[in-house]
């Protein structure tokens, strides 16, 4: 397996009872969290592979760096922290900044979506339409710059200011890169709707042929 | 059924995302509910948005850990030192 896992120098020599209860604490702390994380890994690894990979890395850096950990804290945001920065260091990215632009214009774009959904006939497609593969496949193919913004607030329901946190961004870029990957994801549901001809279906039901 | 004021629309349309992630302060959200209230254009765009937050999450509901991916991340943990086993 490819590793980046650098050896750490061993930190401080344990006595065993320090030890057994380091591994009881993260027993019954972390692991417990680990189909959360991941999920997370997976919606922003983007691929089953690197994602295991991703929670496997996530958890070796939670345990070395157990002692940095407040107890009484959010573990499923500290964890989330350790797997963004994680994934960043294996695909040694550039986080690279979009313009800043006014998010509320992303709002307003959104509202478009849905004009032009209702236009269509798509405007109730969330309701008729299972679009659950296409919405994890979208995400998988937003750029990873929105999708981590996404995947953090939508799958795993983190507050602007935590994901501000964990990202090390301000917040103002939270909510463009949020609401810009939120339009984007719309646009793209959109066009497979339309693709498998969900409008169609739309046009042509009537109340007179219900009754199959 | 229209409002008529397109002015107060655009800026309530604007807070469409903050206002459904709850990120909106008293004042705002008052103002905002009390808009979609009376205005069905509106409405429907905030509903519209509401259903597609709801259908992502609802797109991961359910997600497991993949069979062997706990075992393996034990395995490794253990090579650091873990003991699952306490005592």
């Amino acid at each position: 397996m490819t590793t980046s896992l650098v050896s750490m120098p061993a930190t401080v020599s344990r006595s065993g009872s320090d030890a057994r209860s380091r591994d009881e604490a993260f027993a019954a702390i972390a692991l417990p969290l680990l189909p959360a994380i991941t999920r997370l890994a997976r919606a922003l690894a983007g691929n089953a592979a690197d994602a295991d990979d991703l929670v496997q890395e996530t958890y070796l850096r939670a345990f070395r760096y157990w002692h940095s950990f407040t107890p009484g804290t959010d573990c499923r945001l500290w964890l989330a922290r350790i797997c963004r920065n994680a994934l960043h260091d294996m695909r040694r990215r550039e986080s690279r900044e979009i313009a800043t632009e006014d998010a509320e214009l992303e709002s307003l774009a959104s509202a478009r979506v849905h004009t032009a959904a209702v236009a269509a006939g798509l405007g109730d497609m969330y309701a008729r339409v299972d679009l659950r593969p296409a919405i994890r496949s979208a995400i998988a193919q937003l750029d990873p710059v929105f999708r981590d913004v996404v995947v953090m607030s939508d799958v795993e329901g983190f507050s602007y200011e935590e994901i501000a946190e964990a990202a090390g961004i301000p917040i103002g870029t939270v909510r463009s890169r949020l609401y810009r990957g939120r339009r984007q994801l719309q646009e793209s549901l959109m066009t497979y709707a339309l693709d498998a001809g969900f409008a169609t279906a739309a046009r042509s039901r009537s109340p007179q042929n219900d009754d199959r | 059924m229209m409002t008529g004021n397109r002015t107060e629309c655009e800026a309530v349309v604007r807070r469409l995302w903050p206002h459904l992630d709850g990120a909106l302060s008293d004042d705002e959200r008052e103002w905002i509910t009390r808009h979609l209230e009376g205005c069905v254009d509106c409405r429907s765009h905030f509903d519209f948005g509401r259903a597609f937050l709801e259908a992502v999450t609802a797109a991961h509901d359910g997600e497991d850990v993949a069979p062997g991916l706990r075992e393996k991340v034990l395995a490794a943990l253990a090579r650091e030192g873990f003991s699952s086993q306490p005592g």
